[in-house]
């Protein structure tokens, strides 16, 4: 498979060529990478790719648990218009 | 795409629905009112929902239960919905997202 | 639109545990109001359906059962209505929803998961789908996904799917494997996935029976699937099952319009020279299923990593309660299984929080413990089970949330 320029996250067209460069200039872990490349930070907020950088991220360092950092979800989770701010309802 | 009209194991729908006429990108076509805009288009052949914001590379339908925002497109008078989730209306005016004129971040793009 | 008074429990998610909950509670005196994004109530239930024993299973029908039983116990359901965040309000939970805000004492959350992708080139283009929109739009819409598709990854959701899509007169190319790649590690060769295959080898009629167990005899002996498992494939229920052929690319200008095969040895190196193109004008990509918990993640549930389980599982006890007051979970939300589990646990978390609200009164111990003992019988006589040893994981994941509680719990004490 010719994965250099093979898409992870789709809504940010962040590249798998893209994590490996993040993680060669010192970002280790899931967070790092995302906060580098802006994967898992487009407009379904990490729902599709979350789980593939998290592998991703696994198969670089087998040995650190999983537990420990999970990418963070943050509101709101669902998409909210500024109609309906305006409104006040929300 | 075919329509089932009498599934095999669930039967035909319970509810009937109502042919009712919309727009997509200026074009003229027929759905069934109250389904997912998503399933009115794809019944018409209309696959390309979107085009990516910044590469304007096409995008359909992904997971149609309103998780991944790729079928996000635009009705007149109701902005960007969600196409998986949004039950078609007569007389909708639906376009697709647009790929966006300027450059957001100025990535290199794959 | 939002009542002068909170509701007792608000679930969010109706599906099997999220409706199952509604009557339970309900039917206790609770005031139940269910809410969902999806435009009808029923979860992925209202596309599922297989063969058990000679009849067939509708995920409809016992949804519409439920819905049934929700109108005549006065459950308030709203569809189309999206949750965007979850606060705590003095004693009560504020949910923020796409129409309003809406208050209650206890929330349940059965909203059940989210689906894995199996990335390769081209998986960006329309007509490429996980393979759950694929059941949605032929089983719910009633719209054919495509006139031909490919089904890319091999496991308990694709099997069950590929079925459910043919039957329902969709042409089906074949089941082939993602291919090993930087993400998808060596579960994706023949080996592992003929060994995922196993678990499934009661759904008869399969000729995964017969050969199950010589498969199993041999696995572990290099090559065995080159002699047990030919090129073109093995047919199941109609479909080919091509155990030694990986998706390279899909391939289409605007769209799909074919995908690239190639043969994979047992250990799921490709062969060189086996390319070939397959015209297809959908793909649906099967990688598997994760809690999905956002919502628990923000009212501010920790989370344990569960492999079985499916991913990183909110905390919670075998009585469905999580660390975090008056919030409650059920469903695939807690690990991924089929819908009858997801039932049970509903029910379950139902009699808990009845419990905790005080309605069972003296007998409150003896109808949760039943509760919990009829998830644990469901499990165990379960079709489908999408990962072997699931109770062992359950019990597992259990004495890790305790430790976590009993660990949070001391350093607060001394704190």
């Amino acid at each position: 498979m010719n994965t250099s320029n093979l898409i992870v996250c789709r809504c940010e067209e962040v590249t798998l060529e893209q994590l490996e460069e993040a993680y060669q200039s010192g970002c280790c872990s899931a967070r790092q990478i995302k906060m580098k490349t802006r994967a898992t930070m487009g407009a379904c907020q990490g729902r599709v790719c979350r789980q593939m950088l998290d592998a991703w991220v696994h198969l670089k360092n087998p040995q650190l648990p999983r537990d420990a950092e999970q990418l963070a979800y943050r509101p709101p989770i669902r998409p909210v218009t500024f109609g309906q701010l305006a409104k006040g309802e929300v | 795409m075919d329509r089932i009209e009498n599934h095999p194991i669930l039967g035909p729908r319970k509810s009937k629905r109502e042919p009712v006429d919309f727009t997509f990108n200026g074009e003229k076509w027929a759905g069934l009112k109250g389904e997912p805009i998503a399933a009115a288009l794809l019944a018409v052949g209309i696959r390309t929902l979107r085009r990516h914001e910044e590469s304007g590379s096409p995008r359909g339908l992904y997971c149609s239960i309103g998780h991944c925002m790729e079928c996000r497109l635009n009705v007149q008078g109701k902005g960007t919905v969600r196409a998986c989730l949004t039950p078609l209306e007569a007389g909708m005016c639906i376009s697709e997202g647009e790929r966006l004129p300027n450059e957001i971040t100025g990535r290199r793009l794959p | 639109m939002t009542p002068a008074f909170p509701f007792d429990l608000l679930i969010v998610g109706a599906g099997p545990a999220g409706l199952s909950a509604a009557v339970e509670a309900a039917s206790r005196g609770l005031c139940v109001a269910v809410v969902d994004e999806f435009p009808e109530p029923g979860g992925r239930m209202l596309g599922q359906f297989h063969e058990e024993k000679g009849h067939w299973w509708v995920g409809r029908q016992v949804a519409e059962q439920l819905l049934d039983k929700c109108s005549a116990l006065g459950v308030k359901i709203r569809c189309g209505v999206s949750v965007h965040s979850i606060l705590r309000s003095g004693a009560e939970w504020v949910l923020k929803t796409s129409e309003g805000s809406m208050q209650a004492r206890n929330v349940l959350l059965a909203t059940g998961s989210a689906e894995i992708p199996h990335p390769l080139p081209g998986w960006t283009l329309p007509g490429v789908m996980s393979i759950g929109a694929a059941q949605v739009m032929a089983n719910v819409h009633y719209v054919k996904p495509g006139r031909r598709g490919l089904i890319i990854g091999v496991n308990v959701l694709a099997m069950a799917i590929s079925r459910e899509l043919s039957v329902s007169g969709v042409s089906i190319a074949g089941i082939v494997l993602p291919g090993i790649g930087p993400i998808t590690g060596k579960e994706a060769s023949p080996k592992e996935s003929l060994k995922e295959l196993m678990g499934l080898a009661h759904l008869a009629p399969s000729p995964l029976m017969r050969i199950g167990g010589k498969a199993a005899n041999a696995l572990g002996m290099a090559g065995f699937v080159s002699r047990f498992i030919p090129r073109s494939g093995i047919k199941i229920w109609d479909i080919p099952l091509r155990l030694r052929t990986v998706a390279v690319s899909i391939n289409g200008r605007s769209q799909v319009q074919s995908v690239t095969l190639a043969d994979v040895n047992g250990e799921g190196a490709v062969i060189p020279g086996s390319q070939r193109e397959e015209l297809v004008d959908f793909v649906a990509i099967a990688g598997g299923l994760y809690p999905l918990a956002e919502l628990a993640s923000v009212a501010g549930c920790p989370f344990v990593y569960a492999e079985e389980l499916g991913g990183h599982v909110p905390v919670h006890d075998e009585q469905m309660r999580t660390p975090v007051e008056g919030l409650y979970v059920a469903g695939n939300i807690t690990g991924i299984e089929s819908a009858l589990v997801a039932m049970a646990q509903g029910r379950l978390a139902a009699a808990t929080i009845s419990g905790d609200t005080g309605l069972l009164g003296q007998h409150h111990d003896q109808e949760v413990q039943e509760a919990m003992q009829d998830v644990r019988r469901v499990r165990a006589s379960a079709l489908i089970q999408f990962r072997p040893g699931i109770q062992e994981a359950r019990d597992q994941f259990y004495r890790k949330c305790g430790r976590f509680q009993r660990e949070k719990n001391g350093i607060k004490e001394e704190g």
